[in-house]
């Protein structure tokens, strides 16, 4: 398959995230959208490598990996935090910056 | 040849329609669900493109452990949030949502088809990918190599990075009273 097809696909996954995030409002599955994103690009990285000959993209994934969890790890905590003062995890409703 | 389209067209039905379902379904956990599906999909054409060792870190740590973690704060928070898309929604959200993601595919599409030129360069100091794999006798050990000798930097700050977000999710997890 050309190289295009790849970035193609993870054009849409990107875009479905976007979407995502734009349309819904619990922060939950705003998270997941967001992982979507960011496993779009790791997509096109992955792609980019074998195309390019080159293992400099796999290196770039691994990285993306590690900054997705560290990510996902503050986010969860907090979400939870959130849920813990206000229990309740509507992003429209967080509209109070003090705790 | 053929098998190779076969296979990368199912793939990426698959792919896009469980993404879809990460977005569309109501209950969060059956959007965790979908998301483990796009994940290991993924990790399918990562096979494809021979990325074993990205393929099989992927399985475990995106699938397995991120998404653990995910369901486990779901299933702790989410279960009687179900109603939550229903309520109070603002009118055109979906349809302004929708047509801003049109817009961004066709851009991207658009950018794909014209402007995209590729051109290599290396910055691991390695030799090529597939010189690399049978000097090293595999996939791991060109990644290991390329890891190490010119990705040093990069992933000695991503230990300073994992010890701040141990630290944040410590400081969010804490109970004040």
């Amino acid at each position: 398959m050309p190289l295009t097809a790849y970035l193609i696909v993870s054009a849409v996954i990107f875009t479905i995230g976007v979407i995502g995030v734009l349309i819904r409002r619990n922060p939950l599955i705003i998270f997941m959208s967001i992982e979507l994103m960011l496993n779009a690009v790791n997509l096109s990285f992955v792609a980019l490598s074998h195309f390019l000959d080159s293992v400099d993209g796999q290196m770039f994934v691994f990285l993306v990996l590690t900054v997705a969890a560290a990510e996902v790890v503050v986010g969860l905590a907090l979400i939870v935090s959130i849920f813990r003062t206000r229990h309740n995890i509507d992003v429209d409703e967080m509209n109070v910056l003090r705790g | 040849m053929t098998f190779e389209i076969v296979s990368f067209v199912v793939l990426a039905v698959a792919t896009v329609a469980t993404a879809i379902g990460v977005i569309a379904f109501k209950n969060a956990i059956h959007s965790a669900l979908s998301l483990i599906l796009t994940l290991l999909f993924l990790a399918l054409f990562y096979l494809q493109l021979q990325a074993m060792f990205i393929a099989v870190v992927q399985i475990l740590i995106y699938a397995g452990a991120i998404m653990v973690l995910f369901l486990f704060v779901v299933t702790m928070l989410a279960s009687d949030q179900d109603e939550l898309a229903l309520r109070n929604q603002i009118p055109w959200q979906r349809m302004v949502g929708g047509l801003l993601g049109l817009i961004l595919v066709a851009a991207l599409s658009y950018l794909l088809f014209t402007g995209a030129q590729v051109t290599g360069t290396t910055a691991s100091h390695a030799e090529s990918l597939k010189q690399a794999i049978t000097t090293y006798q595999g996939d791991t050990q060109a990644f290991g190599m390329a890891l190490f000798h010119g990705f040093l930097f990069p992933f000695e700050v991503t230990s300073l990075l994992i010890v701040v977000a141990i630290l944040g999710a410590l400081v969010f997890g804490r109970r004040t009273n």
